[in-house]
């Protein structure tokens, strides 16, 4: 095959380029805007694929380096020599996306040399840390020879070839050591990964499955190469590679499974859930159907069952780690982390990366024992001023082909930016204005009960307020654009006029720069008791008002004993029955609207009968479930973890509303020549 | 020194908020912003160190609890957490490499982090330890400014008599248990309260053993493993490299009679 017209190769290339050239973009991006916009991690779930794809798998694809090189140095298989050099340099390469992705992923990468320094022996990222260093070092060192044979540096080779023994029984101790450190990794997290994940022996878990991955990682790189540049595959070295995985993966399962037994979790792999089933495909991926595809005897005499197969199992592999990494992180708040676009994009690129590093190495150094001719389609673009053809060459299959992958990945990279991460920015700012006096109309339909307020339209001055209007506060009420007719006099009015200004104009509260209603109105917003016994005491004067609701002076003060709410507050709660927005206005025991048959506040009811209601009731827990019919409850668990953006049914404006922020003026309505929106809602 | 800490009675907190503000004003967090990230408007967040969550009607404080041997200290590979004498579980910005290894390994899920930020730090309760270090303050914000003493400051070890002699002198009004005193090996924060806390992030399956251990027993046996496996590795390269030699010396009708060296090329011709 003519190696300067493989197709199949320049093709392959330049996809490459552009993934990189995908995840170029995203990461310049991750550095100017925060691992906030482009990555999906949270509070909950602080680690994400960048730990589980990039660091984890990484390390554990990169186990065929020091297993191939025990194989054949140390156990002197030497069949397998010819699988020693690829072997090492994957390795090499995937504790080169390691460190590449942790400088992506680490919030302060410029620090990491600190961990040189300041040494933190209960640290297992410490071990790790170490670990990575010394190893690649090693790594480097047992590749350098490939290096200086292709450079023809025959002394440097000679000093290398003497020390190789202790590199490879160094890389061996090593590897052991930082395979399973990356389990040790995770038994601090406890209190954080699903049980199905955790145990006290992950380190043996992850040495063990690494030996395994590693085995098949081999097969799959030598095969793909092999399908890369025509090549005869190494198939009967393979088949003695996957007949040694099958017996360490057999080992795995057996471990896992009895680990799973012994810790009494069993049970959770038949409870139906998102767990399970993750559980199950990883364990089917990663063992089980390689263990078929390696073993049948009817297929012992195919290629693809050990290509399949080997792939099958390093997918699975991988999907264990990045959910050991991330995914089955429990978040105290139940939310559950899945890999963003952009994450996804730049472990892609960065696996994309080190595949064109790896090709770079076989086409002009002697990583296999047979080297495959240099291909021609590395010559440089042709640019000639004189016959002013500046893109010479052909076109296709040459290296314009990568450069336009990669120009089109950045492109492509900026798109797919732009779409996804604006979820971490602030939300787009809602022009909202303070509050501002409208003209408003008290509407009394009947003494009993308490006005309503009526919105006229937008904004107009005082001067011009016609005949028997009154004012009112437009404030934008929450981000979903919604306003509230807020009644400014008769708050002033009953809470004690000047004075009483600073009871709500003193603060400044979380996400909002004016004084939301729920401050004082708090049980409204939160779920706590509806009554709230130091506003009663400030409204209706202080020490002097005590006898207002607990007449009987020599009874002890408490709830039982006092006044029901519904001798000073018969009106609104009328009138909350009379609209139906009482949760049970249909139920019986609430007929004579005296609270004590839900509430329990009246000693009167019949105190059998007021234990059972109070286990349905209680005390009211708060305005918003006592008045509001609709599936409140749900709402709030609901809505305290909304993103921001969306309407939050628990904020005043949600329902109190009818009065859009903006609305224009439309002249000649029929009220006083002045435009009118009609309020829904019920402003007091 | 003795260890300080925080005695929080749920029973007499009346949900102000006033901690949470001084909380704010003394440590400079700025003010909160709603983010993607974050548990929820009342989870703690990066600018919110302390917060309240409603349990059972009753208002339960959040903040870092200050684990005796805390799993963050333990996990950070820099040092960037590290507790103090005192017992605050303090944290330095200037060394910290942003691994949030912390936020993982915390038990109880306390620790946040300026995600919006391009240098981003972790971001928790210290118990005020850099104020109280310089003069400035004599106990944490928090304590300082709860109207009801409803979270009070002191040593550890008098809290934990002053929550016996609360339990004791009122054991219809309390659960029988002081959150904190054993959990993950103790912490310096303790609670104790008349409802259950188990959804206050107390979950029921804490246990007493305290987290670092579980690394520490594995992270002890490295220099073992090393060079056990090193060894190992050597031991076995010698004695296959020998049992050649002498195979070679015998002349090729002893190799043959080599059963490793027969296996190996049955392997081979198969």
């Amino acid at each position: 095959m003519n190696e300067a017209n493989n197709t199949r190769l320049i093709v392959t290339k330049a996809v490459l380029w552009f993934l990189i050239g995908i995840a170029a973009a995203v990461a310049v991006a991750r550095y100017l805007r925060g691992l906030g916009a482009t990555t999906a991690l949270t509070d909950g779930t602080p680690w994400g694929l960048w730990i589980g794809f990039d660091v984890l798998s990484g390390v554990a694809l990169a186990a065929g380096g020091f297993v191939i090189a025990a194989t054949v140095h140390i156990f002197h298989l030497d069949r397998y020599h010819g699988l020693v050099r690829p072997a090492v340099l994957t390795a090499f390469l995937g504790y080169l996306a390691v460190a590449l992705g942790l400088l992506v992923d680490l919030g302060r990468p410029w620090n990491i040399w600190r961990m040189i320094v300041f040494w933190q022996p209960d640290s297992p990222l410490f071990e790790v840390g170490w670990c990575v260093m010394l190893y690649l070092t090693v790594l480097a060192l047992e590749f350098v020879p490939v290096l200086f044979e292709g450079l023809k540096w025959e002394r440097a080779l000679r000093v290398m070839r003497r020390v190789s023994l202790v590199l490879v029984i160094a890389g061996i101790g090593l590897s052991t050591l930082h395979q399973s450190s990356l389990g040790t990794l995770f038994l601090l997290a406890k209190d954080r990964l699903h049980p199905l994940w955790y145990s006290p022996i992950l380190p043996l878990l992850f040495f063990v499955s690494a030996i395994g991955l590693g085995l098949m990682m081999v097969a799959v790189e030598s095969s793909t190469t092999a399908w890369l540049y025509h090549r005869h595959g190494e198939w009967p070295v393979l088949r003695g590679l996957v007949r040694a995985a099958s017996v360490v993966l057999l080992l795995y399962l057996a471990v896992r499974l009895t680990d799973l037994g012994l810790r009494h979790q069993l049970h959770l792999l038949v409870q139906p859930s998102w767990y399970s089933v993750l559980f199950a495909l990883e364990l089917a991926m990663s063992v089980v159907i390689p263990l078929v595809l390696f073993n049948l005897p009817s297929l012992s005499d195919k290629h693809w069952p050990v290509v399949v197969g080997a792939f099958t199992g390093v997918a699975g592999f991988v999907l264990h780690r990045a959910d050991v990494g991330g995914i089955v992180h429990l978040a105290a708040g139940g939310e559950t982390y899945l890999p963003a676009l952009t994450e996804i994009l730049v472990s892609v690129g960065l696996v994309s990366g080190m595949a064109l590093i790896f090709l770079f190495f076989v086409e002009r150094f002697p990583v296999w024992e047979e080297a495959p001719a240099n291909p021609d389609h590395f010559t440089p673009p042709i640019s000639d001023p004189l016959t002013h053809n500046y893109f010479g060459g052909v076109w296709f299959g040459r290296a314009h082909l990568a450069a336009a992958g990669w120009v089109i990945g950045i492109v492509v990279g900026m798109v797919v930016l732009e779409t996804t991460t604006t979820g971490g920015k602030y939300p787009p700012a809602v022009p909202t204005r303070s509050a501002r006096t409208v003209a408003a109309v008290r509407l009394v339909v009947d003494e009993s009960m308490p006005a309503s307020l009526l919105f006229l339209g937008n904004e107009i001055a005082p001067a011009q307020f016609p005949e028997g209007f009154t004012t009112a506060l437009l404030i934008d009420g929450d981000r979903a654009g919604r306003a509230v007719l807020f009644d400014h006099t008769a708050h002033r009015d009953r809470l004690g006029g000047e004075a009483s200004c600073n009871l709500c104009h003193h603060r400044n509260l979380r996400f909002e720069r004016g004084t939301p209603c729920a401050t004082c109105h708090a049980d409204m917003y939160r779920c706590t008791d509806t009554f709230i016994h130091d506003d009663h005491i400030t409204a209706l004067g202080n020490n002097a008002s005590c006898g207002r609701c607990h007449p009987a002076t020599e009874a002890v003060k408490n709830r039982a004993s006092a006044t029901p709410c519904v001798e000073c507050h018969r009106a609104e709660i009328s009138q909350a029955f009379a609209e139906g927005r009482h949760q049970c206005s249909t139920d019986a025991a609430v007929g004579d609207i005296a609270c004590s048959g839900c509430h329990g506040v009246s000693a009167a009811s019949d105190p059998e009968e007021r234990a059972d209601r109070s286990e349905i009731a209680g005390i009211a827990p708060g305005y918003r479930l006592a008045m509001h019919q609709l599936c409140v409850e749900c709402h709030c668990a609901h809505e305290s973890k909304k993103a921001i953006e969306e309407p939050v049914m628990t904020r005043c404006g949600f329902c109190h509303r009818g009065v859009e922020s903006e609305i224009e003026v439309v002249p000649d309505d029929g009220i006083g020549g002045r435009p009118v929106v009609v309020a829904e809602g019920f402003f007091q | 020194m003795t260890t300080m800490a925080i005695l929080t009675d749920v029973t007499r907190c009346i949900g102000c908020e006033e901690c949470v503000s001084a909380c704010r004003r003394t440590n400079d967090t700025g003010s909160d912003a709603p983010y993607r990230w974050q548990g929820g408007v009342n989870d703690l967040s990066s600018t919110r160190w302390t917060t309240l969550v409603e349990t059972g009607n009753r208002n339960v404080r959040l903040h870092c609890r200050h684990c005796l041997d805390p799993a963050c200290a333990a996990a950070c590979p820099v040092g960037a957490l590290s507790r103090t004498e005192a017992g605050a579980v303090a944290y330095n910005p200037v060394i910290c490499m942003g691994c949030r290894y912390c936020m993982v390994a915390c038990p109880f899920a306390m620790t946040r982090y300026e995600w919006e930020s391009a240098t981003p730090r972790v971001r928790k309760c210290i118990l005020c330890y850099d104020k109280i270090k310089a003069g400035e303050l004599s106990q944490p914000a928090c304590t300082a400014a709860c109207p009801t003493e409803a979270t009070i400051f002191g040593d550890r070890e008098a809290l934990l008599a002053e929550a016996r002699s609360r339990i004791a002198a009122a054991p219809q009004r309390y659960i029988d248990h002081i959150w904190g005193e054993h959990e993950v090996g103790g912490t310096s924060v303790l609670t104790i309260s008349d409802v259950d806390l188990t959804d206050a992030r107390w979950p029921d399956d804490l246990g007493t053993g305290s987290r670092p251990e579980l690394a520490r027993k594995v992270l002890h046996t490295v220099p073992y493993t090393f060079f056990g496996v090193a060894g190992l590795m050597y031991g076995v390269h010698w004695t296959l490299e020998r049992r050649r030699q002498v195979a070679a010396a015998e002349g090729p009708t002893a190799a043959t009679a080599d059963p490793g060296d027969e296996v190996q090329r049955n392997e081979e011709e198969s």
